[in-house]
């Protein structure tokens, strides 16, 4: 006996074969009605009776035709994996369509045990089914099973154990005759197999035969490495052209047909429909939700209701995140000593990881929102509602679910939502999808919209950000509409969308989902963000100012340094630059329970820091200290200031000397009819790590030092009084934003869900194209009705 | 709404040389009203389409009951074979139907 048992799950999508998959091996894994949810390989194992037993799920599928990259996945795991047994679980509810992919299993020659799955709903519907009358049929076990309740594994299991140790079971397998003609024609390509030098192993010929002569695509290439190939592909050709000529249609047609009709047959023996008047709940509920008149409006209703519980639900934690991102850079910064070490650390790693970790509540949110619209079936009305709006632009009704992901109610993330296009069957709308799912506003662009809207536009921010809303769609659907008729030419695939029956989600299977899809944001984050992050820091920090241009600045500071302790108001307090250092010290830990403490051991200083503390929040003294400490508080201040203006065009300097600013510079001839300058630029080029990045690095090119992104107070100020911006150019720099080149994350993703460095280039130039060109014309236009002239 | 009319597409149905055609002595499922019930006579469209459509159940002889159009009249809903599932309207109008039966 062997020592290990490999037993695949395949079965159509929805037909619970992830609940029976769960309760078997107990793995931790997501339960959903959207229609082909489970395109990862998951497995698990489990004893029985001595026996390990190692369950693979294959991806739900309809048939084994190779048609969609879930049927190939399932049926070469099959092919090449050689499970010792296939379970087919079949929704009972739902036979005749479930069967079809059963022929196909038992047609492959694999051990086949039918789970007859959902009795009670077929019993619900009056359908009795006959699993003795069944396997008669079908040469293979039937056994009743109840995922939900976890009825009918042990028999199944023990079943599968008895099948795996006897040699001898299902030798007879079913051999569906096709009829004396194509029966003919199957027996001359088996022949010429055999001739060539190819015998039955896991795969019987009889099946290379018929995927032959169905001229499937996979086993002909797999042919075409034997030597003798030749021959074998004469005969198929003539085989192919002399059924067509008899039916007038191809073989894989016949075959299909013949299948169904063996099905049909079967059915009608073992299965009996008591006729009841029977209520078809989920078409009850969808005579509202679905209704001409108030299904859109109660879609409408959901959208805005996913997109509030996303925001204000995980608000607080999202607060929660910062708030630990900021303590971990600031404690990082206390414990090392200013340099490249704790700029390495503190700018680029936390902030670029953190920057990206800080959204992970607010991706858990939304994807608990859409594991509930698929757990609960909603999500396939939404593809079959707003199909007719999307097909027009090449797309699918199914791409509803990645737009609105990537952000098609500001504030998702293009990463996600790339990632959910797997449930698209249709390789061109999925790729289409794809790459148009970074122009939505993803919730990294919400920051840089935040400053430039709060800097220009602050009377009208909701009507600006609604506005942003509707272009961002209208561009990504248009953009869409291009792709598919150039890049993409070619007939849509066909919009066959199975509306599966309502189901109440439970709320563990919410949970499993949520946390995989979040898990897996976070180990993107964690792995090439890393490295990304830390490239793009460095092209942000080297080359250093040479001394010569460092000089100046240190000597400025030097200089207010000293006139500020020659002032003999502070003389009181401060002696030395030492002393300054000290009291920032002392200021820090001023607070809470120390401030008693520290006020004892150093009355002097206290009065200081609280002349500091009046003077900051009300701007004038309440005379609480004594004058002298006031005088010293405001000398102080002021000194603070110069120093820090200094400081921040040594940053900006700074900024400017790297590759990034150089690159910035250079691009200045190329963005000038954007009105972008250098300081813009590299500001973009940061947004390459991480949209919001664009609004810390203008803090630090417009010498504001690094500018926290939810703080931006002072850099909406100073954009506002800076020549050259206004309006217009706050609103190009929108548009440009929303457009171009999607982050690097992104960028991986796509690489990983296309397969191909092609896409992921296209994906990076046609965006920054569009963005360019949207850009000149907003600003072309904008100019010529004489806006932005400041 | 749809652009091809069925003379072209007939035309250019590359599966059926030599099986008759049998549209315009037809009903098209894409002119099937909610709640008409009918069964397929045939389906059109290039072999990918037409398998693709087999296997989810649209076979000669099938039963088809039309349960809605969408709100923009696009795609249609139907129950087949016991489930529901929805399809677009010029994909519809290759599945070739009898006369539908009254709705019960």
């Amino acid at each position: 006996m062997r020592k290990e048992l490999v037993v695949a799950l395949a079965g159509n999508p929805n037909a619970g074969k992830t609940t029976i998959f769960n309760a078997l091996t107990g793995a931790r894994q997501h339960v959903g009605n959207w229609p082909g949810v489970t395109v990862e390989k998951k497995e698990g194992s489990l004893k029985h009776n001595g026996h390990n037993v190692h369950v693979v799920d294959l991806p739900g599928t309809y048939s084994l035709t190779a048609f969609s990259l879930e049927e190939i996945i399932a049926r070469n795991f099959i092919v090449d994996d050689g499970p010792d047994i296939v379970i087919n679980v079949v929704d009972a509810s739902n036979l005749e369509r479930n069967l079809y992919l059963t022929v196909q299993l038992l047609e492959m020659g694999c051990k086949v045990i039918i789970a007859l799955n959902m009795i009670d709903v077929a019993a619900s519907r009056g359908i009795d089914i006959n699993a003795d009358e069944m396997a008669d049929l079908f040469g293979a076990p039937v056994i009743a099973t109840n995922g939900k309740r976890s009825i009918g594994l042990d028999k199944l299991l023990d079943t599968v154990i008895e099948q795996a140790s006897d040699p001898d079971a299902q030798k007879d397998l079913l051999s569906l005759n096709y009829g004396f003609e194509i029966e003919e024609e199957l027996d001359k390509i088996e022949t010429e197999l055999h001739k060539a030098g190819v015998h039955d192993t896991f795969l019987s010929n009889r099946w290379l035969s018929i995927k032959l002569l169905e001229g499937d695509a996979e086993i002909s290439k797999k042919i075409h490495s034997i030597p003798d190939h030749s021959r074998i592909f004469e005969k198929v050709d003539k085989s192919r052209k002399h059924l067509t000529e008899i039916f007038g249609d191809g073989p894989e047609i016949l075959l299909a047909d013949a299948r169904y009709g063996f099905i049909s047959g079967a059915v009608k023996v073992s299965v009996k429909v008591e006729r009841r008047d029977r209520i078809d709940t989920s078409q009850q509920i969808d005579k509202v939700l679905t209704d001409r008149f108030l299904g859109p409006i109660i879609l409408l209703a959901v959208l805005y209701t996913v997109y509030m519980f996303t925001f204000q639900g995980s608000e607080p934690l999202v607060k929660y995140f910062e708030f630990f991102f900021k303590w971990l850079s600031e404690t990082v910064t206390d414990l090392l000593p200013d340099g490249l070490l704790r700029s390495l650390i503190v700018s680029g790693i936390i902030d670029g990881v953190g920057g990206v970790l800080g959204f992970t509540p607010l991706i858990a949110f939304m994807f608990l929102t859409i594991a509930v619209l698929e757990d609960t079936g909603y999500m396939a009305r939404i593809a079959f509602m707003l199909d007719r709006v999307l097909k027009g632009f090449g797309l699918h009704g199914a791409s509803m679910l990645a737009l609105m992901v990537s952000g098609g109610i500001a504030g998702g993330c293009a990463v996600p939502g790339i990632m959910a296009t797997r449930t698209m069957k249709e390789p061109k709308e999925r790729l289409v999808t794809i790459l148009v799912a970074p122009l939505m506003n993803c919730g990294a662009k919400l920051p840089v919209y935040a400053l430039l809207i709060g800097a220009f536009f602050s009377s009208s921010k909701a009507a600006i950000m609604f506005l942003l809303t509707i272009i961002s769609w209208g561009l990504a659907l248009i953009a869409g509409k291009i792709i598919r008729s150039t890049v993409l030419k070619g007939p849509s695939a066909p919009f066959v969308l199975e509306l599966p029956p309502y189901r109440i989600p439970t709320f563990k299977g919410l949970l499993i989902h949520t946390w995989e899809r979040t898990w897996m944001y976070v180990r993107k984050a964690g792995t090439s963000i890393l490295a990304v992050s830390i490239v793009i820091w460095a092209m942000m920090t080297f080359p250093d100012l040479p001394e010569e241009k460092l000089t100046p600045f240190d000597n400025q500071i030097n200089e207010i340094t000293q006139s500020f302790l020659a002032d003999p108001a502070v003389k009181e307090f401060f002696n030395s630059p030492e002393d300054i250092e000290k009291f920032k010290e002392y200021q820090k830990n001023f607070q809470g329970k120390n401030r008693k403490d520290l006020a004892k051991k150093d009355p002097n200083l206290a009065s200081l820091a609280v002349a500091l503390e009046e003077l900051d929040t009300t701007g004038r003294s309440k005379s609480e200290v004594g004058s002298s400490a006031l005088m010293a508080a405001n000398a102080y201040l002021n000194f603070s200031k110069a120093k820090l203006a200094v400081e921040g065009q040594k940053q900006r300097d700074k900024l400017r000397y790297t590759i990034a600013g150089r690159f910035g510079t250079a691009l200045e001839y190329v963005t000038n009819p954007l009105g972008f300058d250098w300081r813009t630029n590299v500001a973009l080029f940061g947004g390459f790590a991480a949209k919001e990045v664009v609004v810390s690095t203008l803090g630090t090119a417009y010498s504001l030092g690094q500018v926290d992104p939810d703080r931006a107070g002072d850099l909406s100020e100073q954009l506002r009084n800076e020549p050259g911006w206004n309006p217009l150019t706050a609103f190009t720099l929108i548009m440009f934003v929303m457009l171009y080149a999607p982050c690097f994350v992104t960028l991986v993703v796509i690489r990983r869900e296309t397969g191909k460095w092609r896409w992921t280039f296209f994906a990076m130039i046609y965006t920054t194209t569009l963005a360019y060109f949207v850009a000149v014309t907003v600003r072309s236009v904008g100019l010529f009705f004489g806006l932005g002239v400041s | 709404m749809s652009p091809r009319t069925s003379k072209k597409r007939c035309f250019n149905c590359p599966s059926l040389h030599h099986r008759k055609c049998l549209a315009g002595k037809t009903m098209r499922l894409s002119s099937y009203k909610p709640g008409q019930k009918g069964k397929i006579v045939q389906v059109c469209g290039d072999p990918d389409f037409r398998l693709r459509m087999m296997e989810m159940g649209f076979v000669y002889g099938a039963d088809i009951e039309v349960v809605k159009y969408a709100p923009l009249n696009d795609p249609m809903e139907f129950i087949i074979k016991g489930y529901h599932v929805t399809l677009r309207k010029d994909q519809a109008a290759d599945i070739l139907m009898n006369e539908p039966e009254k709705a019960a």
